[in-house]
């Protein structure tokens, strides 16, 4: 996939729907409200599927950050190296889930988010170091921490909503060796990598971009959802039903309002929308 | 029965990637595809479906795996796998036009400076012809991925069943599907279709860029006559490729078993007979002589597999040799 375009303009327009906080706000809410949930595997599904929202809706804005320079077709790479340092450091944070426990509260999981973001700065400084790889991007270091950290949020807070907990061993049963792990994984990559690549050109906008973030995560609960409703019979009873059909419902209006909004807000901020048309003569 | 299974692999293969690789003209995921990026940011404004779903083998990998997670469910719930299939690919293929839509609208308001409007008829009419192709191609990946799930119990060795769950195996193939599409049989791809009159392997350049996204032979050219050409030859050619690939494979791998004792020990210690009970006594009582069939088992098949190769590059470099001689000097020699 190969993308031209240059150097993209900011340009941060007053129209339309927006979200309000900055890169960096965002980030700072998102990891936050992420990492309570993460720490409480105690919660309802639907509960945690706002934080994978969250997680998901700042490792866009990190792709969207890292990748506006002019990666092009970097753009999907980097929501996969994303999902990569995900799973890593989730598998990581679930086998030291089991230390430090306070009641219903497991921070231990949080060592895996924080191992995948020293991972992905070290990453990140030897890719823009003029000795090793050079690559120059701006921002870089940054970046990839971000998504290292994003990526194992989303991941951890996914293994808990399949598993119902964040024991090592449940976690492998229910959520990895019956492959459930691909569809989270190829899923929440798209979540990442999929809004700023679908929206890249030289009039994107950050709203624009994070809305379709959601609207993916929405398509992620309905799997999730049925999944869970579906096995709840073999895995842990009622209470996995409700959890499932309720995810499934969550996920469900999630998708369509921001899907919905997503194309009208395009729809209005496109050139034009018609309905047939020959293209236009050049000179 | 085990080589019918796996020539009937084989044909859903073939299948699968050819109605992979039109499908991806009909989005122009594969063909003039950066073309169709290019093509409003160099003046070209067209009316061309931009489906910018990342590359073909995570976007394949997606819906695959999609139908295979729901297959996987629904063969949990024990409904039949004839039904279970072809539900899992329509869900596959739901997410698959949630996307195109996304990625079609994103990337077009994206150009808005360029004057590329949103024609909607482009929009909804790619849509079908989209979903339809995409459809084919999961519902036999998710087809060879239940097979390949469950051969053992299918040809009557449930040792052979495949160690990796349907999801998972529906993951891998989606990749394979969609990596082998995107790097085979793009014949509309500029040069190749537009500029039939340059010197052989003379290449694209710049200043032509995006202009086959304009005008097809007759009228405005849209995806479908793009689906329409390659339909012909260049679909086909792909699904030949991955056919040719997982029958290669497949077959090095069983005639390892074959000539390595794999499937005999595996035949034998299936059945009632006395040969049976001794087979699995003798099984039981030395560890080192399945062992043994074993690693004589992979190293027929490596050998094989080592054959096919030298045998393929022979072939390559007498065809490219033949090509260049036949189509006249090729540039830059």
């Amino acid at each position: 996939m190969t993308v031209g375009g240059g150097p993209v303009v900011e340009e941060e327009k007053a129209e339309g729907f927006t979200f309000p906080p900055d890169v960096t706000q965002l980030g700072i809410i998102s990891a936050i409200i992420a990492i309570v949930i993460v720490i409480i595997p105690g919660l309802p599904a639907v509960v945690k599927a706002v934080g994978v929202i969250f997680a998901l809706l700042w490792g866009t804005d990190s792709v969207r950050k890292t990748s506006k320079y002019g990666l092009g077709t970097g753009v999907p790479s980097i929501g996969v190296l994303a999902m990569g340092y995900g799973i890593l450091g989730a598998l990581v944070g679930i086998a030291f889930a089991g230390i430090l426990n306070v009641s219903i509260v497991q921070p231990g999981v949080l060592i895996g988010v924080i191992a995948m973001a020293i991972v992905g700065l070290i990453s990140g400084v030897l890719s823009n170091n003029e000795k090793i790889i050079g690559m120059k991007i701006p921002g870089l270091e940054r970046g990839m921490m971000e998504l290292g950290m994003a990526g194992t949020l989303a991941m951890v807070l996914q293994f808990s909503i399949v598993a119902g907990s964040l024991n090592f061993d449940l976690v492998i049963e229910k959520a990895v060796s019956n492959g459930l792990i691909a569809v989270m994984f190829v899923l929440s990559m798209m979540a990442m990598f999929h809004p700023y690549n679908a929206c890249l050109g030289p009039d994107e906008r950050r709203p624009r971009t994070l809305m379709v973030s959601i609207e993916i995560s929405g398509l992620l609960c309905i799997i999730l959802g049925i999944f869970v409703a579906a096995t709840a019979g073999s895995t842990w009873g009622v209470a996995g039903l409700v959890d499932g059909i309720s995810l499934l419902i969550f996920g469900l209006i999630v998708w369509i309002v921001f899907f919905v909004k997503f194309i009208k807000t395009a729809m209005r901020e496109a050139h034009s929308t018609v309905g047939t048309g020959l293209i236009r003569t050049i000179e | 029965m085990l080589f019918a299974w796996m020539l009937l692999i084989v044909f859903l293969a073939l299948i699968a990637c050819m109605f992979e690789d039109l499908e991806s003209d009909m989005g122009s995921q594969s063909n003039p595809n950066s073309q169709v990026q290019l093509a409003a940011q160099v003046g070209q404004v067209n009316r061309f479906f931009n489906k910018a779903i990342s590359g073909e083998a995570p976007s394949y990998a997606l819906y695959c795996t999609i139908a295979g997670v729901v297959a996987y469910v629904l063969l949990l719930r024990e409904v039949n796998p004839l039904l279970a299939i072809p539900i899992g690919a329509l869900a596959g293929e739901a997410i698959h036009v949630i996307f195109s839509v996304t990625a079609h609208v994103g990337r077009t308001a994206a150009q808005k400076r360029f004057e590329q409007p949103i024609y909607l008829d482009v929009l909804y009419g790619h849509l079908l012809p989209i979903a339809t192709h995409g459809f084919m191609a999961t519902l036999c990946i998710t087809a060879i991925a239940y097979i390949q799930c469950n051969l053992g119990t299918l040809s009557g060795m449930p040792a052979l069943n495949h160690p990796f769950a349907l999801p998972l195996l529906a993951f891998i193939w989606g990749i394979t599907v969609g990596a082998i599409g995107s790097s085979t049989g793009d014949i509309h791809y500029g040069a190749e279709r537009e500029f039939q009159d340059r010197p052989f392997g003379e290449g694209k350049r710049v200043v032509y860029h995006g202009k086959i996204t304009r005008y097809a032979d007759c009228g405005v050219r849209t995806q479908k006559d793009i689906a329409y050409f390659c339909a012909k030859y260049g679909g086909p050619v792909t699904g030949l490729t991955f056919g040719v690939i997982i029958l290669f494979e497949s077959w090095r791998s069983l005639v390892g078993m074959m000539l390595g004792g794999y499937l005999p020990l595996q035949e034998a210690m299936a059945s009632d007979t006395l040969l049976g009970t001794v087979a699995r006594v003798a099984t039981e009582l030395l560890p080192a002589i399945p062992a043994a069939i074993g690693d004589l088992t992979a190293i027929i098949g490596i050998l094989v597999g080592l054959a096919i190769g030298i045998v393929l590059i022979v072939g390559n470099v007498v065809i490219v040799k033949w090509a260049r001689k036949r189509y006249g000097p090729f540039v830059g020699e």
